[in-house]
């Protein structure tokens, strides 16, 4: 018993030291949970990235309340377990006063229950399940705001641009998503938009998430010649996506919501791609002057242009560091409060305020492809 | 005082720590910690029996562990079951499946078990993904809510309690793992060990080697799927990642370290990694390339773990007055 | 179905199943000979394919050069690997060895996750995005290459094999160890050989396919569970049994990828195992080294 309690004793003593030491020009720090490692890991990285680049514009400016600010990202591998054991971590510190992101939609799901308990504010940058907003807010959990837009409104942002210019391309679409929820929820919310005008998917394909080969399902596409190919896909599969679907010479355009910053630009360049209609919460090709301010920064601290993921990950800390300042003190509760009075102008120049269920309603950026440039084609009100 | 008695008064010792975790340590952190680390030293004490004892490498015990939990979850969650009973019947499909997998490779060799087990794992993952009308694919099955008892006298138990849910898990990983140290001292555990010492020595003594590996599969499978079946209400969701290669990564250098066929090196180990690396605060990618070398390194140097390497130095003590 | 589709599945599916082919027959080959099913193959094939991209994209070294280098580089590293890990494993157990081989494969899988992060790289060549024309079917034209350059490293090995006193070696040690140890021949030499063709297959694997798929951490993954599969297949330690297995299921794969969803076709190598354990527990073509 001796050797169990000593390191529990020392432990407690070190733990009154540290808080009768704490002092108000500590840094108000804020959670991060998200897939540092793991095949996930490249996105994390971003919406980390994202995050912190808001933070240390906050902290360039002066910090909020006369302190700076810190971020405190733990790794989730995009798994539940891990989510619950990075979240539970952060809450037992007691220091975070905020938590972002989650990054992948059941890793966000196991991790709402954690915050509702600690009364801890949850914004959530990328999870895309309709889960998370039919829980929040008006749901149940007021702990709980999301960022980005849901897979439903992206969807019903892109079929009724197609509806509007190119009917006859809505009408045969076949899907080919990454087995995964962002894969799957994706395919769902289009089918259910399509169906409001009458119209429903040709097909759906899931791949293993890391799956190399694409030839025998770009065969099977090129020959059933549907309208358009609604793709769902992120990191190295669209890389080979991107690479074998030239090589095989589908040249059926792309919809969906096809990463177009991670295809290779000699590919972008060569006008394969030409005809593709596709919807995003971002694109770094956005013209409005906060954008553009974004992306500079971004690109000279990082050595990187930003994607989707970091500019979420940016747009989530503002939201956050917005809310700490005018709720006027570091505290969870009073922070939660301000998130709901929420009222920002977001870098693709929306109003970010919450609904009753904690949703944010940036815009939609629906993108086309036109002699081999990624073109805006609408900014669409989720 | 006899060796044994110490021995009893220390296991009384640390269980009395560990059973007044939510006292001394009741941070919601050092909870989960502990939740983790009951389930795993369930998930690893099955794969020694299997590994340790038998002399079978498997990779289906987190597929059993899934199985457990997605049974579980489904029964709750569509068929309105209780949890416990789900729990219960996750462990008995992940037995049987257990012994389909054990039967049909075993025929073959123990090489083909390895490759087999590491397949239907795999195969377990594809299944929880694809099969979306039964599993909801990689949405996975989200608001699992954890089970209340109704107890006479104490009043209603919410095990959505992180307290309460590691009092359980505590209690379901000290059952386990006394049955299992009744069993490996038992006249069929020997058995267990002659076989993987020696098979044709075992069989001329008339020891089936299938029967009692099979035994052996079983049992660490229906343990490993009630976990998982108790599990996944912890968590409130099921998904496909609860088949994560990287858990069978993380028991097997529980075994390893702790000593395979060394029964409480086993539960040392199962603790110790649960805890150490995370307070650490190690990124996962640098705590992984550190347990692949230390596999390589135990392979090479200590074939049995610390608790094998333990067990020969006492060995030679005793052994010292005779050769000299 | 049409003609010309169900031509280029099965040219797709040739391609597919000869780049499983290079991978399991380095499998097979080292189980045959010293009994180590080698759970770092993936990541080999992976430090192949990410050493051939920095070769290319930061040395500016050719193609054809960067594979010849990658492959002498990987022979080596199979001694190399052979001499430190593998020969003091010698007999001391099939679990052991497959715990070791994963050890290495957690280092050097997660090591590279460290250094180079997860971000997905593409290794680009004068021969991208240019293919040759079949009928109504394409042949991009680093496919075809990958394809004859497997064919001829199997007519290497088989030489080696058959035609070198180390191949034979290394087939009498598979066929009958105590035998061939009787005959005096150096188990040692015929193993380190083995490991060293093992490795330089999917080192040459991965060098050839840097630029056909994309370039990162986790990339071997994908490939050497399926491998397990094939040489299970195939008969442990069989490795023409191991080709054979591996063309078939490129080609049954491909086919089926034609009709049904992805995600069940990644399962067809799975299932093909376990029935053919059920119904023909030694293999399609029984255990040994045989070419």
């Amino acid at each position: 018993m001796r050797v169990g309690l000593s390191p529990v004793f020392a432990a407690t003593v070190c733990a009154l030291m540290f808080s009768a030491t704490a002092r108000a020009e500590d840094p108000i720090q804020i959670g991060a949970s998200l897939p540092l490692t793991g095949t996930a890991a490249f996105f994390g990285q971003h919406s980390r990235w994202g995050a912190e680049l808001a933070v240390a514009e906050a902290n360039a400016a002066g910090g909020v309340l006369g302190r700076q600010i810190a971020l405190d990202p733990q790794d989730n591998r995009c798994n539940p377990t891990e989510a619950v054991k990075s979240v539970s971590q952060m809450l037992s510190d007691k220091k975070d006063v905020a938590i972002l992101d989650g990054l992948c939609s059941s890793a966000i799901l196991a991790m709402m229950p954690l915050v509702e308990r600690a009364e801890v504010p949850l914004v959530v940058a990328n999870g895309t399940a309709t889960a998370i907003v039919d829980k929040s807010g008006a749901g149940g959990n007021k702990w709980v705001f999301k960022v980005n837009p849901s897979d439903g409104s992206l969807a019903d942002a892109l079929v009724g641009y197609l509806v509007e210019h190119e009917k006859d391309k809505a009408a045969k679409i076949a899907v080919l998503g990454e087995d995964t929820d962002f894969g799957r929820g994706g395919a769902q919310a289009l089918d259910a938009a399509l169906g409001k005008f009458g119209m429903k998917l040709a097909s759906s394909d899931f791949y293993q998430q890391g799956t190399p080969d694409f030839t025998a399902v770009f065969t099977k596409l090129r020959s059933e010649k549907p309208s358009m190919i609604a793709v769902y896909a992120v990191g190295a599969d669209v890389q080979n996506i991107a690479r074998q679907y030239v090589s095989f010479g589908v040249g059926i355009p792309f919809t969906g919501r096809l990463l177009t910053d991670l295809v290779p630009p000699e590919i972008m360049a060569s006008g394969a791609l030409d005809g593709s209609v596709v919807a995003q919460a971002y694109a770094p090709e956005v013209d409005t002057p906060a954008n553009h301010a974004f992306v500079d920064a971004f690109t000279k601290k990082f050595g990187k242009p930003p994607n989707l993921l970091s500019r979420e990950g940016y747009e989530a800390a503002c939201v956050v560091i917005d809310a700490i300042k005018r709720a006027g003190q570091a505290d969870p509760a009073a922070i939660r409060d301000a998130l709901e009075k929420t009222d920002l102008t977001s870098i693709l120049g929306a109003q970010i305020k919450f609904d009753d269920h904690h949703l944010a309603h940036d815009y939609a950026v629906i993108l086309t492809v036109k002699g081999g440039k990624v073109v805006i084609a609408a900014l669409n009100k989720t | 005082m006899s060796a044994r008695a110490g021995h009893i008064l220390a296991g009384a010792g640390a269980l009395a720590v560990l059973a007044t975790l939510p006292l001394w340590g009741g941070t919601p952190y050092g909870l989960e910690l502990g939740i983790t680390a009951a389930t795993f030293t369930v998930l690893s004490t099955g794969l020694n029996l299997v590994y340790g004892y038998t002399g079978l490498l498997s990779f289906a015990q987190v597929a059993f562990f899934g199985i457990g939990g997605y049974t579980s979850a489904l029964l709750s969650h569509d068929a309105g079951w209780p949890v416990f009973a789900g729990a219960l019947v996750g462990g008995v499909l992940a037995l049987l499946l257990g012994l389909v997998i054990g039967y049909t490779s075993l025929r073959l060799s123990r090489h083909a078990f390895a490759i087999v087990s590491l397949s239907f794992a795999l195969l377990c993952l594809i299944i929880s993904r694809d099969w979306v009308s039964l599993t909801r694919g990689p949405m996975g099955v989200p608001g699992l809510i954890a089970p209340t008892l109704q107890l006479p006298g104490l009043g209603r138990i919410g095990f959505d309690r992180p307290a309460v849910f590691y009092w359980l898990m505590l209690s379901y990983a000290v059952l386990v793992v006394a049955a299992t140290h009744r069993l490996v001292r038992s006249r069929i555990g020997r058995a267990f060990i002659a076989i993987k010492l020696n098979q044709p020595l075992a069989e001329s003594q008339g020891i089936d080697p299938l029967r009692h590996r099979l035994l052996a599969i079983g049992v660490s499978a229906l343990t490993s799927g009630i976990a998982g079946g108790f599990y996944v209400f912890h968590l409130t969701i099921v998904d496909p990642s609860i088949f994560d290669f990287y858990y069978t990564e993380t028991m097997l250098i529980m075994v390893i370290v702790g000593g395979p066929g060394s029964f409480w090196g086993v539960v040392v180990a199962s603790l110790a990694f649960t805890a150490i690396p995370d307070m650490l605060r190690f990124s996962h990618d640098l705590r992984m390339v550190l347990y692949g070398a230390i596999l390589i390194g135990a392979m090479l140097a200590f074939p049995r773990g610390v608790g094998g390497w333990a067990a020969q130095r006492r060995l030679v003590r005793l052994r010292r007055p005779i050769l000299a | 179905m049409d003609f010309a589709t169900l031509l280029q599945l099965l040219i797709n599916g040739l391609v597919l199943g000869v780049i499983y082919a290079l991978i399991a027959i380095g499998l097979a080959l080292i189980f045959g000979v010293i009994e180590i099913v080698n759970f770092a193959h993936g990541e080999l094939y992976m430090l192949g394919a990410v050493a051939a991209y920095f070769l290319t994209m930061n040395l500016g070294i050719g193609f054809w050069a960067s594979i010849a280098l990658v492959t002498i580089g990987a022979f080596g590293v199979g001694i190399v690997l052979y001499e430190l890990l593998l020969a003091p494993l010698a007999g001391q157990g099939f679990e052991r060895s497959i715990l070791l081989t994963l050890g290495l494969s957690m280092v050097l899988q997660n090591g590279a996750m460290f250094l180079l992060t997860s971000t997905p790289r593409l290794e680009t060549t004068p021969y991208s995005y240019r293919f040759l024309v079949l009928g109504d079917a394409r042949v991009p034209l680093l496919r075809l290459f990958a394809l004859i350059l497997a064919l001829v490293a199997f007519g290497a090995v088989y030489v080696t094999l058959h035609h070198t006193r180390t191949g034979k070696a290394m087939r009498g040690v598979a066929q009958n160890r105590a035998a061939a140890l009787m005959v005096g021949i150096d188990p040692r030499a015929a193993a380190r050989l083995a490991v060293a063709i093992g490795v330089g297959l999917s080192g040459l694997a991965g060098a050839a396919l840097a630029p056909v798929y994309s370039v990162h951490p986790v990339m071997g993954f994908a490939f050497v569970f399926k491998a397990f599969a094939v040489i299970i297949i195939g008969g442990l330690g069989n490795i023409l049994g191991a080709a054979i297995s591996a063309v078939s299921l490129g080609i049954v794969e491909s086919i089926a990828g034609g009709f049904l969803p992805p995600a069940f076709v990644d399962a067809i190598a799975f299932i093909a195992m376990i029935l053919i354990l059920l119904l023909r527990p030694q293999g399609l073509f029984g255990r040994g080294v045989r070419v």
